[in-house]
């Protein structure tokens, strides 16, 4: 298993999130992603932003080619994982929201920051563990 | 006629990415909902038949956040007509000096900074339904 500790070397692993604009559940993954990235497991979760990736942003498809890359879509059209699919290759782990959260959830129409609950900042909480564990799982098999 | 569509890019890496994604969502919910609406720029861009049909030949306005002009870009890729372009870097030039937040949150300097921003988005959104209608 990949040491984590301070000092170890630990492989990044990108994360990118839909984080669609007319759902509630766009929302959750950006939050959820930016949680990865800053607090839970810094350094090691890299973001890539899905619009630079797809408008052609050149460090963003290198990496998600040349390391592992976990998508993290709301619901099931999957628009992250497929982007990385046509860009740069697999996704080696995926999430979407609507397998564990309800739907009438995802699809609300409350995606602004400022009409967020505790409730909205707990699912995104739950999200982000859903997220490490994957980035463990594929560390612990790097 | 179709409602405009407003299309920030949302780009998770910086401020610039959460105050495009805020002024957009404030000019669909709150400024103008009757006029424009939200597009999920990612289905745009993965070409999603519903949403480029939603897109195609119809009137945009893309908010974004760096110089980038990703969803200018995306937006225009997929047939868009792209009326209008917005960048948050532009009103954060305004207000040098102020810390808007992170990615992850808005500081109260940077709602202000998205209120302005969306204000600007608002005023085109009724230039443009004005001239359509």
């Amino acid at each position: 298993m990949a040491d984590t500790g301070i000092g170890a070397v630990r492989m990044q692993i990108g994360v990118i999130s839909c984080s669609g604009e007319e759902i509630l559940g766009g929302t959750l993954t950006r939050m959820a992603t930016r949680k990865v990235m800053e607090e839970l497991r810094p350094g090691q979760a890299i973001s890539l932003c899905l619009p630079l990736f797809i408008a052609g942003g050149e460090e963003e498809r290198n990496f998600a080619r040349d390391y592992p890359v976990i998508s993290v879509d709301a619901c099931e059209r999957n628009c992250a994982k497929k982007s990385i699919e046509k860009y740069s290759g697999q996704v080696r782990e995926f999430i979407i929201l609507t397998d564990f959260l309800e739907r009438d959830v995802i699809f609300s129409k409350t995606v602004s920051m400022k009409e967020l609950t505790k409730e909205h900042y707990r699912m995104a909480d739950k999200i982000a563990e859903e997220i490490c564990k994957k980035i463990d799982a594929i560390a612990a098999g790097q | 006629m179709s409602k405009i569509k407003v299309v920030p890019c949302s780009g998770i890496g910086k401020v610039f990415g959460l105050l495009s994604r805020e002024a957009g969502l404030k000019v669909t919910k709150e400024l103008c909902p009757e006029l424009c609406e939200a597009v999920c720029l990612a289905r745009v861009m993965t070409v999603d038949d519903d949403a480029k049909e939603s897109i195609e030949g119809k009137t945009c306005i893309a908010v974004d956040g760096c110089p980038k002009m990703c969803a200018a870009k995306t937006l225009e890729a997929a047939g868009g007509v792209v009326k209008a372009k917005f960048r948050a870097v532009d009103t954060m030039r305004l207000h040098r000096g102020e810390d808007a937040g992170t990615g992850t949150f808005l500081t109260d300097a940077g709602w202000n900074m998205s209120g302005e921003l969306a204000e600007q988005v608002s005023e085109k959104v009724k230039e443009l339904a004005k001239e359509e209608a």
